[in-house]
């Protein structure tokens, strides 16, 4: 009887844990695939709080990264400027930057830190905050938004490299 | 003639076929039993791996992370499959006993532990390597994440729960200082749920994974709160039980008469037990697990107990008019458990108890019964002049041992009965064809099972009764 206990138990488990592995790799390239636009999602407050017109530049993710469409222009820089992604702990952060005449317009979070629950709701409170003090100070040289830390060390770290693609 | 091989034990059981049934069906219930639980462990593992987990493990960083992570989600989960198996739930009782229940429960307690203990060093590890600081730095980190603060009172309380538990140091404690702790389990448990739901992105919001572990939680609390609390305290209150009258049957042993209303109700079967608490000044805060001497009946119930510690002893002082509250009935030492037709009994001083009750209870033809009454000496044959007097036990022998076991011998017997040659098939010629009933000292209860293994009696054929009290 212990016996027939011990091999139900470990068919019953392999059964589940098989379930578990299949849901795993299915639900697998999602977050991948979403990692674009669910930081997008993330980031809609942000650009909406801010009340600029950039809801249709996040709407329309450039997915390579580093690749700036520069706009040839006779002052400054001009586009959209795509930052790397900054890799943390709670996932990979990646901006994307709105310049007109050298100026910047705009910063549109493409992935924010989104590992676990707590980091998505992180994400969410520092984003706009983030992209204010950056349209404030124009530069990547402003504070570190308290309690998310990795989320604004990987946004600047992203947002250096997007500046530096702008030459600003 | 040499060709014919002996029939096997089980073979020769004159199977009652309904009993045989039921039998089965305990059987294959507590299998089941098994397997939900180690299903539930391979459930927490499977919430991993269905949020993708694995694919997030890059590094060693990453993997002691992610080790972390399911440590912590079966350590939970054990933690919650034993708060099921100390819930007392009716279903458990009948399956397997509350006894066999516990002893599980208390096996699985320093492994829930130390995967708990795991759990929050793998994941400080693993952030502080991810993070490129130290171990401190990033305890302090994860300190001050939220709901974090309640998380780490939540294993505070658990290393002392399961502390105070581990033999050595439980006994430096009274019970009921070491049961007080222990419920804090419960605590512990629940505060550590909100890290679980915010910090961690297995059960994240909207996902299949946190109604599955939050309908866990409500399981395990929900059987706590309805078979602990709820049904014992709507059970004293609806049977309004008091003692009735004190009936000392020998020095140090006594029978508490009780009165109630409907006490039929309770539908207890002869050989179980109740944990009873006896409202005075003295004996409240404790509770005594109790075996009923007789079956109930609607108005009366009867127990006898003997004095074993400070608490049992305050019990020969409660006046009559006490009110009693009652958790159970609970026990499979009964005849409903019996899965052949015949049964074999041995009671040794106050085990009579349960016996007692069990033999009341059954309904035994002449033949079908087999009583061996075992004593140290005259003045432990409690209540044997009633066993006597069973109207059940007509045409069955009862026969009486009694007598101090030799010395440097490891026997059940008497060390007459052994100089005779007595044995348990001597005593029991049908004893492979029947149920054996053991109630005893537990030291004692294991020889008589080890002679009847001996004799090839089948596990699911022998009925234990320990008793501590």
């Amino acid at each position: 009887m212990r016996r027939r206990a011990i091999v139900l138990s470990i068919l019953s488990s392999s059964a589940v844990l098989a379930a578990g592995w299949q849901l795993g790799v299915a639900t697998q390239p999602q977050p991948v695939s979403q990692s674009l636009s669910q930081p997008t999602d993330a980031a809609a407050p942000a650009t909406g709080t801010g009340g600029t017109t950039a809801d249709g530049s996040t709407a329309t993710p450039t997915p390579a990264a580093g690749t700036g469409t520069t706009a040839p222009s006779t002052a400054g820089a001009s586009g959209t400027f795509t930052g790397t992604a900054a890799q943390t702990r709670f996932g990979a952060v990646q901006v994307q930057i709105t310049v007109a005449d050298g100026t910047i317009t705009d910063v549109a979070a493409l992935q924010l830190t989104d590992h676990d629950q707590k980091s998505v709701q992180i994400s969410n409170r520092a984003a706009p905050v983030l992209r204010q003090e950056v349209l404030s100070a124009q530069s990547a040289n402003v504070q570190n938004v308290s309690g998310a830390t990795y989320t604004s060390d990987g946004y600047l770290t992203s947002l250096q490299s997007a500046l530096d693609q702008a030459g600003l | 003639m040499s060709l014919r091989t002996a029939p096997s034990p089980v073979a020769r059981v004159v199977t009652d076929p309904s009993r045989r049934i039921r039998s089965r069906r305990r059987l294959r219930n507590a299998d089941l039993m098994v397997v939900l639980c180690w299903s539930s462990v391979a459930m927490a593992v499977a919430l991993y791996l269905a949020y993708g987990g694995p694919a997030q493990v890059t590094d060693l960083a990453s993997g002691l992370s992610a080790l972390g992570i399911v440590t912590g989600l079966v350590g939970t989960d054990l933690i919650l499959v034993m708060l099921v198996l100390a819930a007392r739930l009716p279903m458990i009782d009948r399956i397997v006993g509350q006894d066999t229940a516990m002893a599980f429960h208390r096996r699985l307690g320093k492994p829930a532990l130390y995967l708990i203990l795991a759990h929050g060093l793998l994941l400080t590890v693993g952030y502080a390597m991810a993070a490129g600081s130290n171990v401190v730095a990033e305890t302090v980190a994860l300190f001050q994440g939220p709901d974090m603060a309640l998380a780490y009172l939540g294993l505070g309380l658990l290393v002392t729960v399961v502390v105070t538990s581990v033999v050595a140091v439980r006994r430096r404690f009274p019970y009921e200082v070491w049961h007080a702790i222990h419920l804090l389990s419960y605590a512990a448990v629940l505060v550590a749920l909100p890290h679980q739901l915010s910090a961690g992105g297995v059960l994240a919001d909207g996902t299949v994974q946190r109604v599955y572990w939050i309908a866990l939680y409500v399981l395990a609390f929900g059987s706590i709160a309805l078979f602990r609390f709820i049904v014992p305290i709507v059970r004293s209150a609806r049977h309004d039980i008091r003692v009735a009258m004190l009936e000392p049957i020998a020095p140090g042993v006594v029978s508490l008469h009780l009165t109630g209303h409907q006490l039929d109700r309770l539908q207890t079967q002869g050989g179980q037990y109740a944990i009873w608490r006896f409202w005075t000044g003295a004996t409240w805060w404790h509770a005594h697990p109790i075996s009923f001497s007789a079956v109930p009946t609607d108005r009366s119930a009867r127990i006898t107990v003997r004095s074993l510690g400070r608490g049992s002893d305050a019990l020969g002082r409660v006046r009559p008019g006490t009110r009693v509250s009652i958790e159970g009935p609970y026990g499979i030492f009964t005849d409903a458990h019996r899965s052949t037709s015949r049964i074999s009994v041995v009671a040794a001083g106050i085990g009579i108890t349960p016996v007692r009750s069990l033999l009341e209870h059954a309904a035994l033809r002449p033949g079908e019964a087999t009583v061996l009454l075992r004593a140290t000496d005259d003045s432990q044959s409690y209540l044997w002049n009633e066993i006597g007097a069973l109207p059940g036990l007509r045409g069955n022998p009862i026969f009486s041992m009694v007598g101090a076991r030799p010395h440097g011998l490891a026997t059940w017997m008497s060390a007459e009965a052994l100089a005779r040659g007595v044995t348990i098939t001597s005593v029991f010629p049908e004893l492979l064809d029947s149920d054996l009933y053991v109630c005893g000292p537990q030291s004692w209860a294991d020889l008589v099972i080890r002679d009847a293994r001996a004799a090839g009696l089948p596990h699911s054929q022998i009925h234990v009764e320990r008793f501590d009290w």
